[in-house]
């Protein structure tokens, strides 16, 4: 039996302010044997029944690497035990499961930020997109949001929880006026001298599965990317497509206005409080890429095939149409164009004049089967379909900017 | 499905009580005791609908329902070789209200026992499906992708109109697994713990 893994507060606190120096190795211990030397992050441990209560704290900012650990845990820690993880990611919009990029993201603006951040009025690192495992809508995080996490057993699974569990922390950091919404959200109300608002400032997605269940949410503490928010969450394509699957729901978001770490400690203190004694502690960083699960869960999660790939049908319309009657505003050239993808690969594809008429030696048929997130200039693909030079140079600068191409094909 | 169905089971006990619903009840001798005349009535509409079509409906001709402590539901053809997989009544109604449905491509391999064969979302949650036995899935239910709270309305209807999720080849295997799942009356007992 692994004797656990004690470490007290003091110690966290330290390891916490180190952040990237090496850690000593006070965690590996003689029977647990393939707790490697080489791995901050011991698979064997984390599985290990004897260990009914997890804390990690993880010092990457890789969002991709911090949900894969996370999704690790998911899967081998004891089925009786709660694990909570905190971290917090770099720039990025984390999306849901079942959503549409396409139609939740300005993919245009995060190709500026990318290119010429300056030009953006970005600054701050890149933004990175990335599909998650689990459910819900789309967030953005940066390093003023830290991401809670808990993972416990089905029965006792319960959606609001854990959301009750970061009020409490909140509160004790006195942050009275926060509370959980009807959505499961954790909501701010501020009253100020003429009227009273609500601000989201917390959201949350979960995962089941047969043995485990997740959840995991946001926390905006001090984000200094706030009002940029709600721009790098709208898409042009909105008013053109028509997707299944997942809409997300916006809400008016607002920082809490805690430091980061006393946010984490009040958050480890509610979690000790609910669930005792804790028989591991526990800290990663990128070097948890080392385990073989971990590593695959990333590269999956960073795929192209998943982030793009795994977007449920749709059908993007420039007219209305029998699904999708909404009006639309005319375009400034001679086209309709109706495109129907599933699992980003394009099903169907239409294009003829506005008046319905056949365009002269196109065949739009060629674009059957093509990835929408491979299609890099859709005014060379539209002009190899026979389109006319400046109908196609319309068009396609059109589908550009409404398919994100400049962010796409970065 | 487990997780979802037990975890709202201290939220909301009240609706522990099995609600039998509609056609794929009735076929189940061990069910009957459910009976109410809703239940007639779609039975005999579904006569209908088969006689019209001239085809024995499948399910008359299987051998019964079984059920999974995770909350699937399978039906298993008399010859033992093919089957029909959706979620129970009360997993239904626990996850709330399903936005999307993933289902499997027909890929022509074998899913073993518990592994996942698709996933539903509902309330910002992605729950998998699990296989109840070990299966090759031929058929995908493509209406839940057009309509996914029909798995909210019918989801033990393994009819054309109905919210199951695959159809799938079972091996042998996978019919002795069949043999070890909870009858109908076994697992009302088990969700009613």
């Amino acid at each position: 039996m692994i004797p656990s893994r004690l470490l007290n507060r003091r110690t966290i606190n330290r390891l916490r302010t180190s952040s990237l120096s090496p850690l000593p190795r006070y965690l590996t211990s003689s029977s647990s044997p393939s707790a490697s030397s080489t791995t901050r992050f011991s698979t064997d441990a984390a599985s290990h029944p004897s260990n009914r209560v997890q804390i990690y704290l993880s010092h990457s900012t890789d969002p991709l690497l911090n949900l894969s650990v996370e999704h690790r845990l998911l899967q081998i820690t004891p089925p009786d035990s709660t694990i909570l993880t905190l971290y917090v990611n770099a720039p990025s919009i984390v999306f849901g499961r079942n959503q549409n990029p396409w139609l939740q993201v300005n993919l245009g603006r995060l190709a500026q930020i990318a290119q010429n951040p300056s030009a953006a009025g970005w600054n701050d690192a890149a933004v990175q997109l990335v599909r998650r495992r689990s459910g819900g809508g789309a967030v953005f995080h940066d390093g003023g949001n830290v991401n809670f996490s808990v993972i416990c057993p089905p029965e006792r699974f319960d959606r609001n929880k854990h959301a009750e569990m970061v009020v409490r922390a909140l509160k004790a950091l006195s942050r009275p006026n926060t509370r959980v919404n009807e959505r499961h959200d954790i909501v701010m109300d501020v009253a100020s001298s003429a009227q009273k608002a609500t601000y989201k400032v917390s959201g949350s997605a979960y995962k089941l599965t047969r043995l485990r269940s997740l959840h995991h949410g946001t926390c905006l503490l001090r984000s200094p990317n706030l009002s940029s928010i709600s721009g790098l969450l709208r898409s042009p394509a909105q008013g053109y497509l028509d997707a299944r699957g997942v809409d997300s729901v916006r809400s008016p978001v607002r920082n809490v206005d805690v430091d980061n770490d006393e946010f984490k400690d009040a958050v480890v203190r509610e979690f000790e409080g609910m669930y005792g004694e804790v028989q591991l502690r526990d800290e990663f960083d990128d070097t948890a890429l080392q385990v073989e699960e971990i590593r695959k869960g990333y590269e999956e999660l960073g795929s192209k095939s998943w982030t793009w790939g795994q977007t449920p049908r749709f059908a993007f319309s420039t007219h209305p149409t029998e699904e999708d009657p909404r009006p639309r505003a005319e375009l400034p050239f001679d086209l309709k164009m109706r495109l129907v993808a599933n699992h980003g690969i394009i099903e169907d594809m239409d294009i003829k004049h506005s008046d319905g008429a056949a365009v002269d030696g196109l065949d739009a048929s060629v674009f059957h089967g093509a990835r929408v997130w491979e299609v890099d200039d859709w005014a060379a693909s539209l002009a190899r379909a026979g389109l006319g030079s400046s109908l196609s140079e319309e068009a396609g600068h059109w589908l550009n900017h409404m398919f994100g191409t400049e962010y796409t094909s970065l | 499905m487990a997780s979802i169905a037990c975890s709202l089971r201290a939220v909301r006990p009240v609706a522990m009580r099995f609600a039998p619903r509609a056609a794929p009840v009735v076929r189940m001798a061990p069910l009957r005791s459910f009976s109410s005349s809703r239940m007639t009535t779609s039975y005999i509409s579904r006569m209908n609908i088969n006689r019209k079509t001239n085809q024995c409906p499948p399910s008359l001709t299987g051998l019964a329902r079984k059920y999974t402590k995770d909350h699937e539901w399978i039906d298993l053809s008399a010859d033992r070789k093919t089957g029909v997989i959706g979620i129970s009544e009360y997993a239904a109604e626990q996850l709330g209200d399903v936005v999307y449905v993933e289902l499997p491509p027909a890929s022509g391999e074998w899913t073993e026992q518990g592994d996942s064969i698709g996933a539903v979302e509902s309330v910002k949650s992605a729950s998998d499906i699990n296989a109840p036995v070990r299966c090759k899935v031929t058929h995908a239910n493509a209406l839940l992708e057009e309509k996914p709270a029909t798995i909210n309305q019918v989801p033990e209807d393994d009819s054309a109109g109905g919210g199951w999720i695959v159809k799938v080849e079972v091996d042998e295997e996978g019919a002795k697994q069949f043999d070890e799942l909870m009858d109908a009356a076994a697992y009302k007992e088990f969700v009613a713990e």
